[in-house]
């Protein structure tokens, strides 16, 4: 042992002599670590993406360098003593002097500035924005590890980086933490739920080497696991089952929550899972579960209000898209560049309109019916779609079969009744619904009628009898159909014959009913539909009879999800750029393509969403592993390697740990091949995350929000986990996954929204007692325990929950009746295991939910709370009753008693800070 | 080297996103705020823990007092937010022109390039629905609908042309709370709060209350926290059931069963800290001390049963009801406890037309009559007991009415209504460093536009501030990377009015 203590001291002089060597040559200025956070802090709110004072900008290379105001650069290369840059920071002239009107930079800011214009002003790229690469693990030289001899506070290659960092800091490794602990940590990390008694106890006792990886593996296998990250994801997706807005109405979209949870089990490839959300409608046959995928993005609000305008929300939809699909891969606020160039990260106004035009050509208009939708038939009805596919296959053509399957399954193209204009003599209902008297008539603008013999119509009235003639090029002109319009029982839709005519053209589209009062329309429309013929004749059955079961398909009352579909060509639309980030001021118009700073658009991919799906999983993108990688690392440590979440690039903080987020991103991309399970699994089982989470004095004073990772994670469960867990210690929780989203007891009065008829009405049975991601969200007025613990209500999406401690806190978890109801059963399992000894039935209690035994100091405190709970219960025995909620003639008195006494205490346990905590 | 280092250092601890609780508590203790405020009283000097051992609970709460940027004359806001929108032209924009072109053809010119929410085709002028006349020293113009309001006229400024750019209730709320018509922004209450903390630690700092029915249409994002921390947000009390949610004790749970219950799990918590010495436990055993607290105070001020019978005279106040007179009365009785902001929400002013109920001659009027008396008690008795110095009152729609007669579906109405308008409403505003009796801005002749001295959303944020002691333009919170401000990049003080 002593030899080895030598050999390691002399190693440690070796090291210490060669680091010392390596800081005598000072390195140049960096660019991005040193030099671009002084201008971001300084200068750039004066001469960046907004201002650009004195004609002077530093936000892009060659702007810094050119001609200010002056009519002389500001900076000269080589030479600090003539650059009015750097001149201007120490000037007596309080006119002069900069920043104007502040304080004064500092010396050693004034220091690295002078010596970077002086080393030649080198413009660097930020580390954001260079791919990663495979990192050196900084493995320290070690004999002893030659001979196989490893310390056993490193497990794997990232505590080498960790204890890179640590020794730096003269930080080391805590020990690992105690087996109880670590072990609720890694199930509640993993599947969002505490171990049971038994499983910790089997654990405890497992003497195998590897009896933690086990537990790491199983857990990765569970259907709980997916529902537990669903929840992070979903946050991301703003998924919730209303549509936001004023009115906030009922959207169907748990689907989409399924599908999550699903994928996530399935362990989905990131890059493929990105695909699917992103475009599965374009991938080639995309099977329903791929549609399913892309209502990731028709989790966006959508406006009922009667007044609104449909294009100003389908445009701040299209937005929201394109803001949340660079917040959520790529951790970047591109929300700013819609109105200006980026303040501080290298993106042009320009290039946000560039990524519009990606988003900006899908079928959704913020229609209150939400389309398009995925239609689900019932086994028979799919069978009716078979065989009508059958005969368009053996009777028409291949691209006729793909069309009428779209059709059917989407009802799309479709043009909505919003879009009509030149109405006469009608008006479009609550700017939702066209509704035309009788002479009137209404526009449909460009029209493409080439190949479309079909006219199909989804509209509603009471009153039968009218026609609608739909005429080419003015009320007069040719006639292109007569539809008979009939009564209707609710919404119906109707096909008519359309006489051919090639090309694009204005329809106007005439109303009549002599038969109704003059005030009244002739009937109301949702929308139209232009199809192709389908052929006269076919294979085995008759025309007539497959456009009857078509129809029939059509009509049918099918349970539906919103899903992404592309404008077919004829519909596409032009993307403009928002002059001041304002629809209402188009500037010129843009094609699709990704930021000059990224990496470059992949070759061959197509200019579509696809494309630019492509684009973000390429290997070469710098941001999105890196994006995955941090905000994993988040789930786990509380924080991620680096702050904000939402925000990596030249406003984030200087990482510490950037070489582990490299190598950690690297590996993802080429060891995982994007397997979020790998990634996972390795950073569990890092000696790194095994740590107790115990603060020791010299660790704060040198530390003290842990961010070198001496010690191991500690911070407060989320939203969803207090309420499973609360069930599952009392064992109330429900193991039933998936479909349409419940509602659990909340207080009376919640909900209470303006104009919607929709009302809480509380679960029966098991799914009273589902886990929080099954919780219905309604965007308004979400699940109020929820809300009080930073759950979001996805509006908008949300990368970091803020954790906060608040009383209302303490008043959900002390007094809503599910914690009452979860502290009556967990009294139960106390006096049952207690066996009529007080001390054992608290003990119980807290090792149910602790799942470890109480020091002693800590029974003393909750005996304390039973001794008094049971005196005030014996003078009051009605009051007990009403505590655990029985009838007082059903119990003996002392049965009472002590179970509501037990009841508090069980109470008590669940709000510990313990217990709320993962420790 | 050193030297680099050290600034890099110093740059992470300021760049540091501040989100956590951990992060109060280092404000807290060691004073460094993320945004530049004076500096922070209370008991913020000290730490945590005691010379005895003792836990100081104090030293854990987000919401100790904070100076602003200068003493502001105004220590609290109560701001009256008529959910629907009012017409300023049945209320204080008199416009005698419009009585003349009633149920004439609007004229074309106001009509171009103008959207509206339902108006279609060409509408016809609709003369001002009530008698005018002028009131007190001022003279200030108030219709007949308001008959107490008149007698207080004189402690009140008008902001006569006041113009936002949402002409949906929704969006236009939010706009008028938080500075934005999109969601995600703090509201100006959570503002408040966060710069200038709660006077009163047993009661929530920034307090809701709705009625008419039904809160806001924009929902409670209207008093969201945006992205400030949660415990900014406000904090709604209804007047019915519990005042806040899950505030009562569970059955058969007296006070002294639930102070035996506080104090073991906070015993414990003491306990786990010790081990852990993580300051998030002692920010919790702060947190659950005040639920406690909070149970006794929060119903207490909320029971308007006690007052005596002259302040319910006053107010017309009936106790146990969800009304207007109610909230006002219990605004009262919060401010004098030292919450920061109460905002009330009354619902049912979307005067339309489309039925009696609002219809801007039938239902406006019952409407006006509902909040005559309570509101002008409110001012009158904030005045008596020396209150109104230090308390802004602000009342207010979304935005305005048009001069023109609803048609929606370019058809006539069933009653007299009229649409959504954004080019100009009143506001008035009372107390806190308000100068007493002036009228600022005017419409053109039938009240459309703003002619003079008009005022944006923002503006009226940014003097709503600065009567707080705040420059609106300093004021901001770091989030995603970039400093954000209720303001945004807009808003000046109007100075006529303070």
């Amino acid at each position: 042992m002593k030899r080895k203590l030598l050999v390691i001291f002399f190693l440690t002089v070796i090291i210490a002599t060669v680091g010392f060597f390596a800081v005598q040559q000072e390195a140049p200025v960096d660019f991005s670590t040193d030099v671009k956070p002084i201008l971001n802090k300084h200068c750039i709110s004066c001469h960046g993406g907004v201002k650009k004072n004195g004609g002077f900008s530093l936000l892009f290379e060659n702007e810094a360098f050119a001609k200010a105001e002056s009519g002389k650069p500001a900076i000269v290369r080589g030479d600090a003593e003539h650059s009015e840059f750097i001149k201007r920071l120490t000037s007596d002239d309080p006119e002069l002097r900069m920043p104007y009107n502040a304080p004064m930079l500092n010396n050693s800011e004034i220091a690295i500035l002078k010596r970077w214009v002086n080393e030649g002003a080198k413009w660097g790229e930020h580390w954001a924005y260079t791919v990663p690469t495979d990192v050196d693990v900084p493995k320290p030289f070690s004999l002893a590890r030659l001979i196989g001899w490893q310390s056993e506070s490193l497990t794997n290659d990232i505590d080498y980086f960790i204890q890179h960092k640590l020794n730096q800091k003269g930080l080391s490794f805590s020990a690992v933490a105690d087996r109880e602990t670590l072990l609720r940590r890694l199930y509640l990390d993993l599947i969002g739920l505490p171990p049971s008694l038994q499983e910790t106890r089997a654990f405890v006792n497992d003497k195998r080497d590897d009896a933690y990886q086990r537990r790491v593996d199983s857990l990765l296998s569970l259907p709980q696991y997916g529902e537990k990250w669903a929840s992070w994801w979903l946050d991301m997706a703003r998924y919730a089952d209303t549509k936001g807005y004023e009115k906030d109405g009922y959207r169907q979209i748990w689907a989409y929550r399924d599908w999550v949870i699903k994928a996530l089990n399935q362990d989905m490839p990131f890059d493929q899972f990105t695909i699917e959300q992103l475009a599965g409608d374009l991938l080639p046959d995309p099977t329903k579960d791929q549609l399913i995928a892309t209502a990731f993005h028709r989790n966006t609000m959508n406006n009922d209000e009667g007044g609104t305008d449909s294009e100003e929300f389908r445009v701040a939809a299209v937005l929201d898209r394109v803001n949340t699909t660079y917040q959520v891969w790529l951790s970047t606020t591109f929300e700013c560049v819609q109105c200006h160039s980026h303040t501080y990260d290298p993106f042009k106004f320009d290039e946000y309109y560039k990524s519009v035009a990606f988003f900006n050509n899908t079928r959704d208009e913020d229609t209150e019916g939400d389309h398009p939708k995925l239609r689900f038939y019932t086994a028979e009805e799919e069978q009716h779609i078979d065989s009508i596919k059958y005969w368009l296959t053996h009777s028409g053509s291949a691209n006729l079969v793909k069309s009428a399957d779209l059709f059917l399954h989407t009802l799309e193209p479709k043009i909505h009744a919003h879009y009509s204009d030149k109405l006469v003599n009608g008006a479009l209902y609550d700017t939702k619904w066209l509704g035309i008297r009788h002479g009137g008539s209404a526009r449909l603008r460009d029209v493409s009628l080439t190949d479309k013999k079909q006219f199909y119509m989804n509209f509603w009235t009471d009153v039968g009898g009218g026609t609608l003639e739909i005429r080419k090029g003015s009320v007069q002109g040719d006639l292109l159909a007569r539809v008979n319009i009939p009564a209707t029982k609710g919404r119906q839709v109707i096909v008519s014959p359309l006489a051919a005519h090639a090309g694009v053209h204005d329809l106007y589209l005439v109303f009549k009913n002599p038969s109704i009062p003059a005030e009244q329309a002739v009937c109301m429309i949702e929308w139209f539909a232009f199809l192709e013929a389908f052929p006269m004749s076919g294979a085995g059955s008759d025309q007539a009879k497959v456009q009857r079961a078509f129809l029939q398909v059509v009509n049918s009352h099918a349970e539906s999800v919103p899903v992404m579909i592309e404008n077919p060509q004829d519909m596409q639309r032009k993307t403009f750029i928002f002059e001041r980030g304002n629809r209402l001021t188009p500037g010129t118009e843009v094609q699709p393509m990704v930021p000059e700073t990224l990496n470059d658009f992949p070759k061959n991919a197509p200019a579509n969403r696809l494309g630019f799906a492509q684009w973000i999983v390429s290997k070469d993108n710098p941001l999105t592993a890196r994006t995955l990688v941090n905000r994993v690392w988040a789930q786990l440590f509380g924080r991620g390697l680096v702050e904000p979440l939402g925000d990596m690039g030249t406003q984030s903080t200087p990482p510490i740990h950037r070489e582990l987020l490299d190598y950690l991103s690297f590996n993802l991309m080429h060891k995982h091949n994007w397997h979020i399970k790998s990634l996972i699994r390795e950073i569990l089982l890092s000696s790194t995350y095994r740590q107790s989470s115990s603060l020791n004095n010299e660790d704060v004073a040198k530390d003290p929000e842990n961010y070198y990772l001496s010690r191991g994670p500690r911070f407060r469960l989320s939203a969803e986990q207090i309420r499973d867990q609360a069930l599952a210690v009392s064992g109330l929780l429900s193991k039933k996954m998936y479909g349409p989203s419940v509602m659990p007891h909340q207080p009376d009065g919640v909900w209470m929204t303006v104009y919607s008829g929709a009302s809480w009405v509380t679960s029966t049975g098991e799914d009273q007692y589902r886990r929080g991601v099954y919780t219905f969200l309604k965007r308004t007025s979400p699940y109020p325990s929820f809300i009080t613990f930073d759950a979001s209500s996805r509006e908008v999406c949300l990368v970091d929950r803020i954790r906060t401690n608040t009383p209302l806190q303490a008043l959900t978890t002390l007094n809503d009746p599910v914690y009452l109801e979860a502290a009556k059963q967990l009294a139960t399992l106390m006096i049952a295991e207690g066996k009529g000894n007080v001390a054992s039935c608290i003990e119980a209690g807290y090792r149910h939910a602790m799942l470890k035994d109480p020091i002693p100091q800590k029974i003393t405190a909750l005996q304390k709370l039973h001794t008094e709970a049971l005196d005030n219960f014996s003078k009051n025995p009605k009051e007990a009753a009403k505590f655990i909620g029985v009838d007082p003639a059903t119990l003996k008195r002392e049965e009472l008693v002590s179970r509501a006494a037990y009841m508090l205490v069980a109470n008590a346990i669940l709000n510990l800070d313990e217990f709320l905590t993962k420790s | 080297m050193k030297d680099l280092s050290k600034l890099l250092n110093e740059a992470q601890q300021q760049q540091l996103h501040a989100v956590t609780r951990r992060h109060f508590l280092k404000e807290c203790v060691a004073g460094i705020g993320s945004i530049a405020l004076g500096g922070l009283l209370g008991n913020c000097g000290g730490g945590v823990q005691r010379a005895d051992g003792a836990f100081d609970l104090n030293a854990l709460n987000p919401l100790v007092p904070k100076s602003p940027h200068f003493p502001g004359k105004a220590k609290s806001v109560i701001y009256l937010h008529m959910a629907g929108a009012p017409s300023q032209l049945e209320l204080f924009d008199y416009k005698p022109a419009l009585h003349k072109l009633h149920n004439q053809p609007c004229p074309e010119s106001l009509l171009a390039g103008k959207k509206f929410a339902f108006i279609r085709g060409v509408p016809k002028m609709l003369g001002p629905q009530a008698t005018f006349a002028q009131y007190g020293q001022s003279g200030a113009w108030v219709s007949d609908h308001l008959p107490h309001f008149s007698k207080v006229v004189d402690e009140v400024s008008f902001l006569k042309a006041v113009h936002t750019d949402q002409f949906n209730h929704g969006p236009a709320q939010l706009f008028m709370h938080t500075g934005n018509a999109r969601l995600g922004r703090p509201s100006i209450g959570s503002w408040v709060t966060y710069g200038l903390g709660s006077e009163n630690s047993n009661l929530p700092g920034f307090v809701v209350l709705t009625s008419g029915g039904k809160t806001p249409d924009a929902g409670k994002s209207v008093w969201g926290s945006g992205f400030l921390p949660s415990v900014y947000q406000g904090v709604q009390c209804r007047s019915k059931g519990d005042p806040v949610l899950y505030i009562a004790d569970p059955d058969g749970i007296g006070r002294d069963l639930k102070r035996s219950a506080i104090d073991a799990i906070n015993e414990v918590n003491k306990e786990e800290y010790k081990t852990f010495k993580d300051p998030e436990t002692l920010s919790r055993i702060a947190q659950y001390e005040m639920a406690y607290k909070m149970q006794v105070a929060v119903p207490e001020v909320m029971d308007i049963a006690k007052e005596p019978a002259y302040i319910h005279e006053l107010y017309g106040t009936q106790p146990g009801k969800e009304s207007f007179a109610n909230n006002c009365l219990l605004a009262r009785k919060l401010v004098e406890q030292g919450v920061r902001f109460v905002q009330l929400f009354d619902w049912g002013w979307d005067s339309h037309g489309t039925n009696p109920t609002d219809s801007i001659d039938l239902g406006f009027r019952n409407k006006c009559r509902e909040i005559d008396r309570p509101m002008t008690a409110l001012i009158m008795d904030l005045k008596q007991r020396g209150l109104l110095d230090e308390t802004l009152v602000v009342w207010g729609g979304e935005f305005g009415r048009t001069p023109m007669q609803e048609n929606r579906d370019n058809s006539d109405m069933p009653f007299l209504g009229r649409d959504h308008h954004t080019d100009a409403y009143t506001i008035w505003m009372a107390g806190g460093g308000i100068r007493n009796g002036v009228s600022y801005g005017e419409t053109d002749e039938i009240g459309f536009t703003g002619v003079s001295g008009r005022a944006s959303v923002h503006d009226v944020h940014a003097t709503m501030l600065h009567l707080l002691g705040f420059d609106h333009e300093k004021f901001t919170y770091e989030f995603q990377g970039r400093p954000f401000r209720l303001t945004d990049v807009e808003g000046n003080l109007i100075q006529a009015i303070v």
